[in-house]
């Protein structure tokens, strides 16, 4: 990984992938693809309203509830012949996923798409203790690979091309032979199936995420359509999922309507080609799956946001919808965040993780046009979290000394009457005269990048108070 | 405190701060038959569905689909009871394999239900319907009877749950492996089977 991926980068790397030509079909096709996709799966579906108001009823309902649910999903998994593990942070997670595999003595590891995973950085930590896992998503194989983070949650690779691709594979797949057509998306799809189907057959463990847990089975929910996540948890001897602890529910009943919720927001899909109930290791009289199952409930600063005005945000089910709808996602893409999470969801769910000195550009990368709490399946109020996390910025001091100023002074007129009608009388007139009668004024000391893109109307020299003062 | 307490005690939530269940969701199921239905979605979801006469009709119907896509006479067969009670020998040229399949190998299974909402095959893993025989082969020939389909995953949930406990894996499959990672845009065949036949018996199958 990029010692460039950094949230506090944030302003730089967004000018970076403005200028990046390589990203732009990429960006695009979020609204062809995504997008549209979830418009027709939500029109599909009739009512997705009031799913909506469902789903965000049961996730706050599990919310509400969250010590008794984990408490109840650790006594079933364990009836399952099951082991729950708790870390509280990215450090202890790590630990436990190692010393599990250490236990095992696992040497391969395959590995499922986990967001979680990313977050905790397990990648590099277990490649420092002598193991590498593989990815097995076709997306994090792909951007694994290529050392780089992906740049999208439910789409990693999604801001390469397809001769990008091809090259990743040239490189890397170097017993292949180096003259084979590598053209079609089919034949590197079928590449990497060849590649890693090896990979799943003599892996000693694996890994992967969960979408859900469901307390009253025991159950570790999982969504793939490309079958990775199964052939990781059923042909090693051990699995560990690895998840969020806000990510249970009440019973499989309650993750049926989620499931509704989240592939037709993700990729506009009525339901995905796999979704896979887990609970515990393989039973007594079955022949296949895993021996060792193992949970690791990873806290992480999510316990901390309870009580405040961003608990929100864990509701979130991780479908994506929000960066497939953001203008500013649209823009400069994932890589540009420097965060595990990007887009509207990042930006209200990383100053509670990463901190608002690390990541207080996120909150203010909005333009509040409101389209992510639209499409949200579960109705988190992103623009509002949003405005919470520049809240505490201003408090905490690292908001920037121009936009301090600004704010202070529009605060001293908008409390004082009389200074605000002095001062946009003044505002007016020095308007009116820059604009020389020519109706709209093309640049301001000090607001070139405002001014870069547009233009504003002069005004017509006397203020709304005057005005209203002379009507009367 | 352990990590666990911890975490426990930091998530309990305060004092008043109990948002309800909400009453449980209920689908509205339309008007029609539920295996037109089924045929329907799983159809969208790029599995390729015929309905069958009769159970009997399965050996020859699995050649054919073999002998369509220009594939070898092989069909892998789990130790099923019910995929054992067919006349096998009906068909002559198929060779039955009892191994696990590989990657390009067709393999069969029986599925327990169906679920009409979304074209989803259910499959509880059992000593004799291995989970991971949804994701190794190549084609995977599915056989679902008529009775077996019900409109949503809750019902299936139930009728499943009213049997007995839920085993260590179930897989709901809808069509075939598919990925989008590249350019977002569909291709089949990922991981698992880059194709899915579905057999429809009318009726049902005999499970004891």
């Amino acid at each position: 990984m990029s010692a460039t991926f950094d949230p506090r980068r944030f302003v730089e790397a967004s000018h970076e992938a403005l200028n990046d030509p390589q990203l732009r079909p990429a960006l695009g096709r979020l609204k062809t693809h995504f997008a549209r996709g979830r418009t027709l799966a939500a029109a599909r579906f009739g009512d997705f309203e009031a799913l909506r108001e469902q789903g965000r009823a049961i996730r706050d309902h599990a919310l509400s509830r969250l010590d008794e649910l984990l408490a109840l999903f650790e006594r079933t998994t364990q009836a399952r012949g099951g082991h729950v593990h708790w870390a509280r942070d990215a450090a202890e997670a790590r630990a436990i996923v190692l010393a599990i595999l250490r236990e095992q003595g696992a040497r391969s590891v395959t590995k499922g798409k986990s967001m979680v995973s990313e977050e905790i950085a397990l990648n590099p930590f277990l490649e420092a203790n002598g193991i590498r896992p593989v990815e097995t998503d076709l997306g994090e194989y792909i951007v694994q690979l290529r050392d780089e983070p992906p740049s999208h949650i439910i789409a990693p690779a999604f801001h390469l091309a397809k001769e990008q691709v091809a090259e990743t594979f040239r490189r890397s797949h170097t017993a292949l032979d180096p003259a084979r057509p590598l053209v079609e998306r089919a034949a590197l799809v079928a590449e990497a199936r060849g590649v890693l189907r090896a990979r799943f057959e003599t892996a000693d463990a694996g890994i992967t995420g969960a979408n859900f847990l469901a307390a009253a089975e025991g159950a570790c929910v999982l969504v793939t359509n490309e079958g990775n996540g199964d052939l990781t948890r059923l042909l090693p001897r051990t699995h560990i999922v690895l998840t969020g602890i806000e990510k249970v529910v009440a019973d499989l009943g309650d993750v049926a309507v989620l499931l509704r919720l989240l592939t037709r927001s993700a990729t506009g899909q009525d339901i995905s080609s796999y979704v896979s109930i887990m609970s515990g290791p393989r039973a007594a009289g079955e022949n296949d799956g895993p021996q060792h199952f193992h949970v690791v409930l990873v806290d992480n600063g999510r316990s901390q946001l309870i009580g405040t005005e961003a608990e929100d945000v864990l509701r979130c089910i991780r479908c994506g919808a929000c960066l497939n709808h953001c203008p500013i996602y649209g823009a400069v893409g994932g890589h540009a965040y420097g965060a595990t999470y990007s887009g509207p969801i990042g930006a209200a769910l990383n100053p509670g993780l990463l901190g608002v000195g690390m990541a207080h550009h996120h909150p203010n990368a909005s333009t509040f046009c409101g389209r992510c709490a639209e499409v949200c399946p579960v109705k988190i109020p992103l623009p509002k979290i949003m405005r919470y996390w520049r809240a505490r910025e201003y408090a905490s001091g690292l908001a920037p000394k121009s936009a301090v100023f600004g704010l202070s002074l529009w605060a001293f007129a908008a409390k004082r009457p009389w200074a605000y009608r002095i001062g946009a009388r003044i505002a007016a007139r020095l308007l009116r005269w820059r604009a020389g009668g020519r109706g709209h004024i093309g640049a301001l000391p000090l607001m070139r990048g405002w001014f870069a893109v547009r233009d504003l109307p002069a005004p017509e020299g006397r203020t709304f108070h005057d005005l209203w003062q002379r009507r009367r | 405190m352990s990590a666990r307490d911890n975490i426990l005690s930091a998530v309990r939530s305060p004092l008043g701060r109990n948002a309800p269940r909400p009453a449980p969701w209920q689908t509205i199921r339309p008007p029609g038959d539920l295996v037109a239905r089924f045929v329907a979605h799983a159809g969208a979801a790029a599995a390729q569905v015929k309905i069958l006469e009769g159970a009997d009709d399965i050996p020859l119907a699995a050649a054919e689909i073999l002998r369509l896509r220009n594939l070898p006479a092989i069909l892998h067969l789990p130790p099923d009871p019910i995929l054992e009670r067919l006349t096998w020998s009906s068909t002559p040229g198929l060779t039955l394999a009892r191994a696990a399949p590989g990657p390009e190998d067709a393999a069969m299974s029986v599925a327990r239900f169906g679920i009409a909402e979304t074209g989803t095959l259910f499959y509880p893993a059992s000593s004799v319907r291995p989970a991971s025989w949804h994701f190794r082969p190549g084609l995977e020939v599915a056989i679902l009877a008529a009775d077996s389909i019900d409109f949503t995953l809750e019902q299936v949930l139930a009728r499943l749950q009213g049997e007995g406990a839920l085993p260590s894996t179930v897989n709901l499959v809808t069509g075939p492996s598919r990925t989008g990672d590249i350019e977002q845009t569909l291709e089949l065949g990922a991981h698992g089977p880059k194709e899915l036949a579905i057999l429809i018996v009318p009726g049902g199958l005999q499970w004891a």
